[in-house]
């Protein structure tokens, strides 16, 4: 035995989840597979980690500084573990699941390692669930995902789920119309990610006044879509607007409760987003639970949408506690068994001859089986 | 929904120099403190207002910027000298309040300016309240800064032999002349800001913003 208490310590960003937090994030999980198979998303599982080469092409590109690398033994090629599983489902879509015809609908669920934490959410590993729908470029698409992962919150009781809507193309565009490249470009979008109007104002010349105007267009979806409405934007870049405009039109229509907001300067996050993408926040709590958007899977139009799991436990209500009852050593199988169908959670004794009561009480049961009958343990 | 929780709203206010020139603002905006927040004798860290749900508190000014940044305030004051140092993903700072003008520099004995040749240094040691701003900024001319983080008195550093330069906020230079430096470079102009936790702004929008809209007003812009 070593007692030694730095044994306990684990990495940074890394935690151990214990009783009942572990099962509860296991329930979650399974609620929201189960809001997502049941509409249409059937699941696939990735492996933990691939070879580098693949992990990290096309979409993965942008999950590269994330990544943990290890060499593997066998093959001695590098392998990347997953920092996001969007790419991998990306992948499964153009290869295995190529023939299978489209719209493909594909969830799924695991762990993923990053090598840095957030600063909000510490986390470097943690549950993702998802979804991800391949081989459509319909407005309709958009709107479907959204409002599916907006449900699975509602479903599980999340207070005040709202969707913040943006355009990661957008400024990107405005920027290479502008002919910006290089540090100019960073600071400018730096201080657009940080709305810092004072900053952004002296950073963008002769264009300070359209900036201005884009960060002025951001707040609640109507009001942010007329703002932007009257912005003199370039046929690529009004198009991306008018795109956004009828995905939140359609979100609208299908879960018209929901708080929906538009900001059109937000990029952060993975940056392999091609088109209107979205993060879910919740009035309860400062973390995003979850994110998503349009990005090119291969050669094929997709979107979909992650949730985070680690995020979303720690603003939902705890469980009902479990029901534990104390079965003595010798009692019959089948009268445990009985309680266990009826809800209960039943505790073996492994010894005969102790003060049953208190051992159901040392064991934190509730309840004790004397004979076939249930008694309350004080 | 919880709605007691929801509409609770912190207003995060900097102790100290910019306090007295936000106040006005804060006031023409709307939110007036309960007296003991004039009291210089209250030990009271935090004060009720006009409005029964928004509370002020008042603190250090880079604890205004972490307060925010996790949510435990909604909207704050602070420098843009806090921003640069901290760069929170989650602070947005959508508004120049103008006030609290100085600059950021870098600060050093007369006698050294006189003979020094910043294009040869490879290496500064650089007493400072601000570490990363003056790291990526001797970085970024490809000199390494290695800083002594100091929470204040940073000009007693080099008499002393602590070092020879440091970075520091200056408004008149008063204190450097003092106490024999100079102010040999400006790293960036600083002004107040008000700042707003990103999720906060994103889940209840008309209310943040509508608070937004009402400082730039006071601000008379």
């Amino acid at each position: 035995m070593n007692d030694d208490p730095t044994r306990a310590l684990l990495p940074t960003g890394l935690r151990d989840l214990l009783p009942p937090d572990a099962g509860r994030e296991a329930d979650v999980v399974a609620q929201i597979m189960g809001h997502f198979l049941a509409q249409g998303y059937a699941r696939v599982k990735p492996p933990l980690t691939e070879f580098e080469s693949t992990l990290l092409d096309g979409a993965g590109a942008a999950t590269a500084a994330q990544a943990f690398r290890v060499m593997d033994p066998l093959s001695q090629r590098m392998l990347g573990l997953r920092a996001d599983m969007t790419p991998q489902v990306a992948r499964i879509a153009a290869s295995r699941l190529a023939g299978e015809p489209r719209p493909l609908r594909l969830s799924y669920s695991g762990e993923v390692l990053r090598v840095k934490g957030g600063h909000l959410r510490p986390e470097r590993q943690f549950l993702q669930a998802g979804i991800e729908l391949i081989g459509s470029d319909a407005a309709s698409a958009d709107a479907e995902v959204a409002v599916l992962v907006a449900e699975a919150l509602a479903a599980l009781n999340v207070p005040g789920v709202s969707v913040d809507l943006s355009l990661p193309t957008l400024v990107p565009a405005l920027l290479a119309d502008l002919g910006l490249t290089g540090e100019a470009a960073a600071d400018l979008r730096a201080g657009l990610d940080h709305k810092d109007a004072a900053r952004v104002a002296s950073l963008a010349g002769t264009a300070a006044p359209l900036f201005t105007a884009l960060l002025a267009a951001t707040g609640p979806a109507d009001r942010a879509l007329a703002a932007l409405a009257g912005l003199p934007l370039t046929a690529a870049a009004g198009a991306e607007r008018d795109r956004l405009a009828e995905v939140v039109e359609r979100v609208r229509r299908d879960a018209p409760d929901l708080t929906l907001t538009v900001d059109p300067v937000e990029y952060r996050g993975f940056e392999y987003h091609t088109g209107a993408a979205f993060t879910l926040f919740s009035r309860a709590g400062g973390c995003e639970l979850g994110r998503g958007g349009r990005y090119r899977a291969g050669n094929e139009p997709a979107t979909g949408a992650t949730l985070f799991l680690d995020s979303i436990l720690a603003i939902l209500p705890p469980g009902l506690p479990e029901r534990r009852v104390y079965v003595p050593v010798g009692t019959p199988r089948a009268w445990a068994q009985a309680l266990r169908t009826q809800g209960w959670v039943t505790v073996a004794g492994l010894t005969p001859g102790t003060d049953v009561a208190a051992e159901a009480k040392r064991l934190n049961c509730g309840h004790l089986l004397a004979g076939d009958s249930l008694i309350e343990v004080r | 929904m919880n709605q007691s929780n929801n509409s609770k709203f912190v207003l995060a206010l900097p102790k100290g120099r910019i306090l007295d020139e936000a106040m006005p603002l804060v006031r023409a905006a709307g939110i007036l403190p309960e007296p003991a927040f004039d009291d210089p004798k209250s030990r009271l860290l935090r004060f009720a207002t006009n409005h029964p749900h928004i509370d002020i508190i008042r603190v250090r000014s880079f604890d205004v910027a972490t307060f925010v940044a996790f949510g435990a305030a909604q909207i704050g004051i602070c420098g843009n000298d806090v921003l640069m140092e901290f760069d929170y993903p989650e602070l947005y700072a959508p508004l120049d309040l103008g006030i609290g003008g100085c600059r950021l520099s870098v600060a050093e004995p007369v006698d050294l300016a006189e003979i020094d040749d910043p294009r040869r240094w490879s290496h500064v040691r650089i007493a400072t309240k601000y570490p990363e701003v003056t790291r990526r900024h001797f970085a970024a001319r490809g000199v390494q800064a290695e800083c002594i983080k100091l929470n204040g008195a940073m000009e007693l550093a080099p008499s002393l032999g602590l070092c020879s330069r440091i970075v520091d906020l200056v408004s008149t230079g008063s204190t450097l002349k003092a106490n024999g430096l100079k102010e040999v470079e400006v790293i960036a102009q600083v002004t107040s800001r008000l700042i707003v936790n990103r999720a906060a702004l994103k889940t209840r929008p008309d209310e943040i913003g509508g608070w937004v809209e009402r400082f730039r007003a006071a601000c008379g812009e």
